[in-house]
């Protein structure tokens, strides 16, 4: 089953994130570190591409679905807001909308536009 | 009555039932409507969740504990991340040099706009360290979170607005900037509205899925470097 196998080794490269975040004391999640080992493994085709894309592809698929439970948690939160709402809300929202247009902006001016989009087939 | 839902609470499978049922009444109630931009499935997935729960006077604490089964998943899930961020890579490779440019700026702006408009606002200081790793996806936001301060649920929640505030923001500004880049687009998606930014982005494609990875992952390692440090600086 490339499935399982695949998952097994995702599996693998989040526990080995675990350990060197446990071991190196850095504020840093385990799934991020396990998310470069594993750029870092396949960009030195270090095997299990097949495997490893019959597991990630569908799970990426539902990761919508996996950050749901947090997500509801959103609207039994009101309480905490500690009668700072405007300030908060004004910062969440104000500041997403400038950082977004900034982020667009800057982007657009460093990176240029691309001339086609989505032209040449990804590997 | 009670009792039956304290028996079916006892496992997580009800809790994972109701998840799976309202993502796809969600997704469908979504895609009757048209799929507007603004409006991730997601959102409305949770809204519907909410009230079901609210409706069965469902505490969300034994919710969140039966559901934690699901959540259990995100760990292998943004390992899988990586997969689309080596297929990638030679597009992002040939980027180094604006990416690196620009990626530690945007990190900084997105925090510190927020940060910014509060304490202009008159909050608090442990509001200020509650807001600024706003745009961090969850896991590593609770690390920034142990070092820095700040209400935890505070905090989570904010996570969720930026997030929806993102896939809302960034629909709306591509039109306005008339940008068709999905590199760009998945980019500012990643970078400033974590997972939430990140699903988005897989919508339109993969290419946008990818920056998106990048934009999340680097806004997550440099706020877990910068941000801790920036807090002492500022003596907060």
């Amino acid at each position: 089953m490339p499935v399982l196998r695949g998952f097994l080794w995702l599996l693998g490269f989040l526990l080995l994130g675990e350990t060197l975040v446990t071991l190196t004391g850095l504020p840093v999640s385990a799934g991020v570190v396990g998310l470069l080992l594993l750029t870092t493994w396949l960009r030195l085709h270090g095997g299990g591409l097949g495997d490893i894309a019959a597991a990630a592809q569908p799970l990426i698929a539902v990761l919508a679905l996996l950050i749901m439970p947090g997500v509801v948690g959103a609207f039994f939160i009101l309480d905490a807001l500690e009668g700072q709402w405007t300030a908060i809300l004004a910062a969440l929202i104000g500041g997403t909308l400038l950082s977004v247009m900034t982020t667009l902006a800057l982007m657009r001016r460093l990176m240029g536009e691309a001339s086609a989009p989505g032209e040449e087939a990804p590997p | 009555m009670t009792a039956l839902l304290d028996h079916l609470l006892a496992t997580p499978l009800l809790a994972i039932a109701l998840t799976l049922a309202a993502h796809a009444a969600g997704t469908r109630l979504l895609k009757a409507l048209g799929a507007p931009a603004w409006c991730p499935p997601i959102l409305a997935a949770a809204l519907l969740l909410a009230g079901v729960l609210a409706l069965l006077s469902i505490d969300y604490a034994d919710y969140r504990r039966g559901a934690a089964w699901l959540m259990l998943l995100l760990g292998p899930a943004t390992v899988a991340l990586g997969l689309p961020l080596h297929q990638q890579m030679p597009r992002i490779i040939a980027l180094w040099r604006p990416l690196l440019a620009c990626l530690p700026v945007a990190v900084l702006l997105a925090a510190a706009y927020a940060v910014g408009i509060a304490w202009w606002l008159g909050a608090p200081p442990e509001i200020l360290a509650a807001l600024a790793p706003k745009s961090v996806t969850a896991p590593i936001a609770l690390g920034i979170n142990a070092q820095i301060g700040g209400p935890v649920s505070l905090m989570m929640g904010g996570l969720l607005i930026t997030g929806v505030a993102t896939v809302g923001f960034v629909s709306l500004g591509a039109r306005l900037l008339g940008i068709h880049d999905e590199r760009i687009i998945g980019l500012a998606l990643g970078l400033n509205g974590h997972a939430l930014g990140t699903v988005r982005a897989f919508e339109i494609g993969p290419v946008a899925g990818a920056f998106a990875s990048l934009g999340m992952s680097l806004t997550g390692i440099l706020s877990a470097l910068f941000l801790p440090l920036a807090w002492r600086l500022v003596g907060a």
